[in-house]
């Protein structure tokens, strides 16, 4: 199994029910891992690896709910689904609303736990893409100096070079090779799509948050 | 003037006297004949006074005889007129010896005209001058008439009858008068009588005082007599004082019957007429000057009451006697007051029902608190139905669903694996031996259920049958007046007490009774009728039947009553009768159905007698 291969990870109390499902998950064509309750799960799981996570709703200990705020807190949020043995509104709500992909029966049709277990993944492998698009961006911004930052902030808000000579207090020439250095660094041809990537990249808005230092 | 004259002048007077004030009494009060049979007997006794008199002053043997002729007719009317007031106003003797008295001295008035001078003297033969009273008054001589004899026995049989009524009337408790009038007669003519006979068999030369003896009687009868009439108005005045107790008595009954609420009436069946006080008129919403008819009253009765309240009636009025009911009255504001009514019916002297009197009084208050009471109770035991029912639901679900998708899911991969090109044999043998656990499983978890109702929870002790139906008919028994529903118990008072949990019997009771009064909607009161028996079923089992008068279980249904989830019901859950099965046979009894030949079912189950009832 190589690492970029995804992995349905299946956490349930019931043994018996463990052993079926990732039967019939192997036999469907999923890489699967079984954990036999949330806590060994949340030990033992492999921090990198893509995939998705089918827990039991009802286990002894830390149940399906506390798994859920666990897995969206952690470094590896992976898209969860619920299985029940009873379904209830109450929780199915409060899963749902905590960002599950599916509330399912444990006895439902085969095709729905198949078709909800292939949207999760593909959730995942979309969140995972964009989450390395922005890892990737957000290197080239890294190669910025303070000042190319500053200026490119200006760039961004369509002012021309004097201006922004003017504002920063330094030479137009200056300003020209600060603008040659951004695009040449950041790898773009225009200012509008320096723009996008800048935007895309989110630095001007609420940027400590969104890309901490060092991440 | 002499003596004489003066004497028996005065005796006649006070016999015409004392006629004459009875008389009047009789004219007064035309039922007392006694008075009237005195004035007879006064009446007699003033005549034979006068006769007396006639002969004492007689100039002619002649003159004599006809007054003593005379005389005799009024011994006839004072015997006759005696023996009647005897017999009415000691109210006794023999009849016999009334007839035989008035008969003789009848008789003998025959030989009075017929044979001789009269009665006494065939003749009479000399008259003879004696002083009497210091004057010469006359005596006769003359041969005795024999005929004589048959005056002389009706008065032997006068002093035997009124001695014989006056014994009679004297065991009866009648002592004063059978002394006074009884005693009187018999001593006054038995010396009358010796007199009369002395004088007229020619043994002494005396006259005749007969009527003096008359006298004496005619006042100890007009004494008597006198009581009763001071009596009668001593009555009247307890009358007038106890008619105004009466009148206390009905205003404090009235005061009563205000105060707990009643309104009172009364149907004059005869008369067909209805009389009410203002209190039931204010209640039924009637004038108090409007006349009161039945239909009218009727019309003021919820019409779904309105037939059972004529049942009631007429089971009343049909020998019942006496009626207790409630009903409702339709306002004209469109509000209902309920009423409870209770009644009984006055029959007449050939058993026909002459009036009904009744007392209504408004119960709508505790009516509604009831049903309200009702109504809770009823929500709560449907929410500890239903919770306990959703809560056993949830537990086999959850337990249940986990080995059948852990089945579904294998059968699910077993299937995608087979369609490989080389299936994995090991795998898919594992498979099959997964799915077989888990079915196994799944029927455990079902025996466990089944496992928690029959042993963890019986607690058995000995029960009186009895008991444990009139506790499940105090909780329904709202519940059946509500639907007009009557709801009979049959329990032998010797019947043995049964081994069994208490809490679930009555579960199982409570379960049956509701289950019979649901498809009940029959008209006739004896259609609307569930029924609770139990008789002894051989020595050691007690049979406790349920019967329903509604439309029965059908016949392809009849095997499936005791299936979970089966229900005719569409708010029915289908578990009631599985439930009470596994309660019965976990006791150690038989539960079954079986439809009525008259209509509606029956569900029986049997239970164990008690051990030490058993070894008796």
């Amino acid at each position: 199994m190589s690492a970029t291969e995804p992995i349905v990870q299946i956490v349930d109390d019931d043994p018996s029910f463990l052993v079926a499902t990732s039967r019939l998950l192997r036999a469907s064509g999923f890489a699967v891992k079984t954990f036999s309750s949330a806590s060994t799960f949340l030990a033992q799981r492999d921090t990198d690896s893509p995939g998705c996570v089918l827990a039991d709703l009802q286990m002894p200990g830390m149940n399906g709910l506390d798994l859920q705020s666990a897995l969206t807190t952690s470094r590896n949020p992976l898209p969860i689904l619920f299985l029940t043995g009873h379904g209830d509104i109450p929780s199915s709500v409060r899963a749902m609303r905590g960002g599950a992909v599916d509330f399912l029966e444990k006895r439902a049709p085969k095709e729905k736990l198949l078709d909800a277990v292939r949207r999760a993944l593909a959730r995942d492998a979309r969140e995972r893409k964009e989450h390395a698009r922005q890892r990737e961006l957000r290197a080239r911004f890294d190669a910025l100096t303070e000042r190319e930052i500053e200026v490119l902030s200006h760039v961004v808000q369509g002012r021309l070079n004097k201006q922004i000579a003017g504002d920063l207090g330094i030479h137009e020439r200056t300003v020209k090779l600060h603008r040659t250095a951004i695009t040449t660094k950041l790898g773009v041809q225009s200012v509008a799509e320096l723009t996008r990537l800048t935007l895309e990249a989110g630095i001007f808005e609420a940027s400590a948050t969104t890309f901490p230092k060092g991440q | 003037m002499s003596w004489v004259t003066i004497i028996w002048s005065t005796i006649a007077s006070a016999c015409i006297t004392l006629a004459g004030i009875y008389l009047l009494v009789w004219c007064r009060n035309r039922t007392a004949w006694a008075n009237l049979l005195f004035s007879l007997t006064a009446v007699a006794a003033a005549g034979f006074a006068f006769c007396e008199l006639s002969m004492m002053l007689a100039e002619t043997p002649g003159e004599f005889g006809t007054a003593l002729r005379w005389g005799q007719v009024s011994v006839w009317l004072w015997t006759v007129s005696l023996v009647g007031f005897v017999w009415l106003y000691l109210q006794a003797g023999r009849p016999w010896l009334a007839w035989a008295t008035c008969g003789l001295r009848t008789f003998a008035l025959l030989p009075n005209f017929l044979v001789g001078q009269s009665l006494n003297y065939r003749e009479i033969t000399a008259l003879r001058h004696i002083p009497f009273l210091g004057e010469s008054i006359s005596v006769a001589e003359g041969v005795p008439n024999p005929w004589m004899l048959f005056a002389q026995l009706s008065l032997v049989f006068l002093v035997i009858f009124v001695a014989d009524a006056g014994v009679t009337a004297w065991r009866r408790g009648d002592r004063r008068k059978a002394l006074m009038v009884g005693g009187s007669v018999v001593f006054l003519v038995l010396v009358g009588l010796v007199e009369s006979m002395l004088i007229f068999w020619g043994k002494v030369q005396a006259p005749l005082t007969v009527s003096l003896f008359y006298l004496c009687l005619v006042v100890v009868m007009a004494y008597e007599l006198g009581r009763d009439v001071l009596r009668a108005s001593q009555l009247v005045g307890e009358l007038q004082a106890s008619e105004a107790d009466l009148r206390e008595n009905e205003e404090r009954m009235s005061l009563a019957v205000d105060a707990a609420n009643f309104g009172i009436w009364i149907r004059d069946l005869a008369r067909n007429e209805i009389w009410a006080t203002d209190k039931w008129r204010k209640l039924f919403g009637f004038a108090p000057s409007e006349r009161l008819e039945l239909d009218a009253i009727l019309q003021r009765v919820h019409p779904d009451d309105r037939e059972a309240l004529q049942g009631v009636f007429a089971k009343a009025l049909d020998g019942g006697g006496s009626y207790e009911t409630e009903f409702r009255l339709m306002l004209p504001d469109g509000g209902i007051r309920w009423i409870s009514s209770h009644g009984r019916v006055e029959f007449d002297a050939s058993g026909q029902p002459a009036r009904i009197r009744g007392a209504s009084r408004d119960v709508t208050a505790g009516r509604q608190a009831e049903l309200e009471t009702q109504l809770l109770r009823q929500q709560v035991a449907h929410v500890g139905r239903v919770s306990m029912m959703g809560q056993l639901a949830a537990a086999l679900a959850h337990e249940i669903n986990q080995p059948l998708g852990a089945i579904l899911r294998n059968a699910e991969a077993a299937e995608l694996f087979m369609q490989d090109a080389s299936p994995d044999l090991d795998e898919i043998r594992a498979i099959i031996v997964d799915i077989r656990k888990d079915d196994q499983r799944a029927g455990a978890v079902i025996d466990r259920m089944r496992g928690l109702l029959k042993r963890q929870s019986l607690n058995t002790r000995a029960l009186h049958v009895g008991e444990l139906i009139g506790d499940v008919r105090a909780l329904v028994r709202a519940d059946a007046a509500a639907r007009r529903l009557k709801l009979d118990v049959n329990v032998p008072s010797d019947l043995p007490p049964v081994r069994g949990d208490r809490v679930h019997l009555q579960q199982v009771l409570l379960n049956l009774i509701l289950n019979g009064m649901d498809p009940i909607d029959g008209d006739r009161p004896e259609d609307r009728r569930v029924s609770v028996s139990a008789l002894l079923d051989g020595a050691q089992t007690v049979e406790i039947a349920v019967s329903d008068t509604g439309t029965g279980i059908p016949d392809d249904r009849l095997a499936h009553v005791f299936d979970p989830f089966f229900t005719t019901k569409p708010d029915g859950m289908g578990m009631g009768l599985p439930i009470s099965r596994t309660i019965i046979e976990a006791h150690g009894g038989r539960f079954w159905a079986e439809n009525n030949k008259s209509g509606g079912a029956t569900f029986r189950f049997t239970l164990p007698i008690a051990e030490e009832a058993a070894a008796k």
